[in-house]
């Protein structure tokens, strides 16, 4: 699957394949509903391509191995679900620390504890801004579409190594199960030297280590502030969003995820009842577009959050937003997606409230 | 225009397959999809659904509340999805195993004995095809054509021995 | 003039231990790097560290290593092997990090037959943290966590880890040494030889667990120390080769 015709996939599978196709050498993972797919995918394809696969004893494990392969400069990956990811903080703490590559899909169902397995939205907190102990940041891609799914494997893999940081692909139970046409196409991101700093073996140099504490004062803040400077460089370079209709808009719709699919549909409706409406969604949810939400904001232009759950991307909006225009939330903490329908409706119920008391 | 269908019937007759080559069809017809399937423990035994949105424009919502169109294979998922059909839609059901009634008189009813109509090609297992060949005389979008190139999709070639018979349950009913 | 002694080649120039005086420790990593140097490995060597007194190996040992969370050596070096199949990759943990925290991933690496090989240092505490009691703490042992000794009804037994790991099919080699006499680290070399080699020929996991003294928490002289591994460890965790099969093929 390397060309542009078009194949009816489910999200699962075309992350699998899209790894392959970004040069994923390894793949480690535990069975989880409902990403099971990309392993069950790859236990036969990894092995036909002479590539690495283990079906780990545990998600705490599966990460550990991916720690160590990428340390080697080889691109690898594990994938898994809401709270087996939960499991995986420890690691991705250390991943930043350690600056290594780690890919991890995270295919969201519900929470909290086991949260059955009712698509939802809630581990946006849990992608962002970590479990894991200590100042660090992941770059998290959140897609909306099967296509992007595959779009943004490639771009994980890339980011990863590019700047040798923690990649999240942040997508959910509905995106996992779904099937829709898309294309695989070349990966279309360069290789990315990493001779500079894997470990290969002490050849013709002296050994070199990769680990994320000094027992140096100095040299473990000096650290910390070299992983800050990274991060806004990331920010800088890479913050990705797509924004609809926002130009004339009185308010604006935002979700991330296969949710966008659902405000974009509302927004069409909204129109045609003569709501301005507009759209934005983040592509990156860390770093998160905070700079041109907030020069909406100053627009006079209003946010709806809308997502399933009870309000995690909310906070970044409004800590964007910065108090220059109204933030609301439409929501739902799991299971079935909130309906276009639903949306408009609410939408319009705000519409009429702002309205009748002269806001 | 867009329009979504829900394909629903024991675990086992194959509505999922029979989705899956539907929603194949909608793509060579270069239309966008999408089916997304009840999953997880719903699977395991009982009924089981999945749904297609086709759409000119990019699809919105993969999971609606009501439908244009509901393909039931068994009594369950008659009395299930009747209900969510949209006031002017359409159930298409398998009379070999659904009882005819007409519990609302705002949508159109289509029976036809698709479960015997299978039986007549000597398996039950194409089912699922035959239904699809219904739903394409009673939905214009839906292109038979399409469908059976769907179909050849879906077999590859490992199942390519099946596609004569598949061919046949495509075109039982006219 | 004869050279009698010299740094292992494949130990940093500059490196002074940060263990405790007393502490076999600094025995076991010089006959990981002499090794090192014997079997012409330093090149193709990536080593998976651990959380403990081993911790900042990586800053004795002159090769490549990868620092691994707690518990969690023996699945980072699965990593390195699986990207790097003709890599030379081992574990050097304690027996909290191996055997507590890090038991399930320890118990699949053996049990995959991982071509990997794993060091356990066991000196029945957790030292870095100040002598706890660990998962090697013997029957009626004193620790900071277990003031009256340890005891059955609270704190269940001591693991005989060599033993576990040889029961494992995906296991080559396992054995327990110790290193208080001459003799016993000339025998702990040639084992940690043999877990090394069968990781070189492709046979599977290799395991050395290191009987150790541990001065400082002990509350012991190291002469002291090296005694009771003799008088109280041996007994409980007795020496040998529980696993070979190099020696069953012949």
């Amino acid at each position: 699957m390397k060309n542009n015709e078009k194949v009816l996939i489910k999200g699962n599978y075309a992350i699998a394949q899209a790894a392959i196709n970004a040069g994923c050498q390894c793949y480690f993972g535990y069975p989880m509903t409902p990403q099971t797919e990309i392993g069950e995918y790859l236990s036969s394809k990894m092995p036909e391509l002479g590539r690495g696969f283990v079906c780990a004893e545990s998600e705490l494990a599966a990460i550990n191995m991916v720690i160590g392969a990428v340390s080697t400069g080889v691109k690898a990956m594990t994938t898994s679900s809401s709270c087996a990811v939960a499991l995986m903080q420890e690691a991705l703490s250390y991943a930043c620390g350690d600056e290594v590559p780690v890919v991890l899909v995270n295919v969201m169902r519900a929470g909290p504890g086991l949260g059955y397995i009712y698509p939802a939205q809630g581990d946006y907190n849990q992608s962002v801004y970590g479990g894991g102990n200590g100042d660090y940041k992941i770059i998290v891609l959140a897609p909306s579409t099967v296509q992007e799914c595959v779009n943004y494997t490639y771009r994980a893999f890339y980011l990863a190594q590019k700047y040798r940081n923690p990649v999240i692909l942040l997508a959910d139970g509905l995106l996992g199960q779904m099937m829709e046409p898309a294309s695989f196409g070349e990966n279309p991101y360069p290789e990315v030297d990493v001779s500079s700093w894997a470990l290969t073996g002490a050849k013709g140099r002296e050994g070199r280590a990769i680990y994320s504490c000094a027992p140096d004062e100095k040299k473990q803040i000096q650290h910390i502030y070299n992983l800050f400077r990274k991060f806004e460089v990331i920010a800088e370079n890479e913050t990705s969003y797509d924004e609809f209709e926002v130009e004339d808009a009185d308010i604006i719709l935002t979700a991330f995820g296969s949710m966008t699919r659902n405000i974009k549909a509302a927004m069409k409706v909204l129109r045609e009842k003569g709501i301005k409406a507009g759209c934005f969604r983040p592509i990156t949810l860390s770093p998160f577009p905070s700079k041109r939400i907030n020069e909406l904001a100053k627009q006079g232009k209003d946010f709806v959050v809308v997502e399933m759950n009870m309000g995690q991307m909310l906070k970044d909006v409004e800590y964007s937003v910065k108090g220059q225009s109204k933030v609301s939330l439409i929501n739902r903490p799991c299971g079935e997606w909130l309906s276009v329908e639903e949306i408009v409706s609410s939408v319009e119920k705000m519409v009429e409230v702002s309205y009748a008391a002269g806001i | 225009m867009e329009k979504n269908f829900i394909l629903a019937g024991f675990g086992g007759q194959g509505i999922l397959l029979a989705g899956t080559i539907l929603a194949n069809a909608f793509m060579l017809d270069d239309k966008n999809v999408t089916w997304y399937p009840c999953y997880g423990a719903e699977m395991r035994g009982g009924t089981v659904n999945c749904e297609i949105v086709v759409s000119d424009n990019e699809v919105s919502s993969v999971h609606k509340q009501d439908t244009d169109y509901a393909l039931v294979l068994n009594q369950q998922s008659f009395d299930k999805f009747v209900q969510r059909v949209k006031s002017g839609g359409t159930i298409i059901a398998n009379s070999t195993l659904v009882a005819e009634s007409h519990p609302r008189n705002d949508i159109k009813y289509v029976f036809a004995p698709m479960g015997e109509m299978a039986n007549e090609l000597g398996t039950s297992k194409v089912t699922n095809v035959v239904s699809l060949g219904v739903l394409a005389s009673v939905c214009d979008i839906v292109n038979k054509a399409s469908l059976a190139l769907g179909i050849e999709k879906v077999l590859g070639e490992k199942k390519k021995d099946l596609l004569p018979l598949n061919i046949k349950a495509l075109n039982m009913y006219d | 003039m004869q050279q009698v002694f010299s740094i292992p080649n494949s130990m940093k120039k500059d490196f002074k231990y940060t263990f405790c005086p007393g502490c076999d420790h600094g025995i076991a990593v010089r006959l990981v790097a002499e090794l090192i140097d014997e079997m012409g490995l330093k090149e193709k060597t990536i080593c998976s560290t651990s959380i403990g007194c081993s911790v900042f190996l990586y800053d004795f040992l002159d090769v490549d290593c990868i620092e691994a969370p707690h518990g969690r050596a023996c699945a980072s070096a699965t990593g390195v092997k699986r990207a790097n199949p003709d890599k030379f990759v081992f574990t050097y943990q304690g027996d909290g990090d191996f055997a507590s925290i890090g038991l399930a991933e320890s118990m699949h690496t053996a049990l995959r037959g991982e071509k990997v090989a794993a060091i356990c240092i066991n000196n029945t505490t957790y030292g870095m943290t100040g002598g706890q009691m660990g998962p090697t703490t013997i029957m009626g042992q004193i620790t900071t966590t277990s003031p009256a000794g340890r005891n059955v009804d609270y704190n269940g037994y001591p693991i005989k880890i060599a033993e576990h790991i040889a029961l494992c099919d995906g296991t080559a080699f396992s054995a327990r040494v110790a290193l208080d006499t001459v003799p016993h680290i000339n025998e702990a070399k040639k084992a940690l030889k043999k877990a090394f080699q069968v990781q070189l020929d492709g046979l599977g996991f290799g395991f050395v667990e290191i009987l150790s003294s541990c001065p400082t928490n002990w509350h012991m002289s190291p002469e002291d120390a090296h005694k009771r591994v003799r008088e109280e460890m041996m007994p409980v965790f007795p020496l040998g080769v529980f696993k070979d099969i190099t020696a069953e093929v012949k």
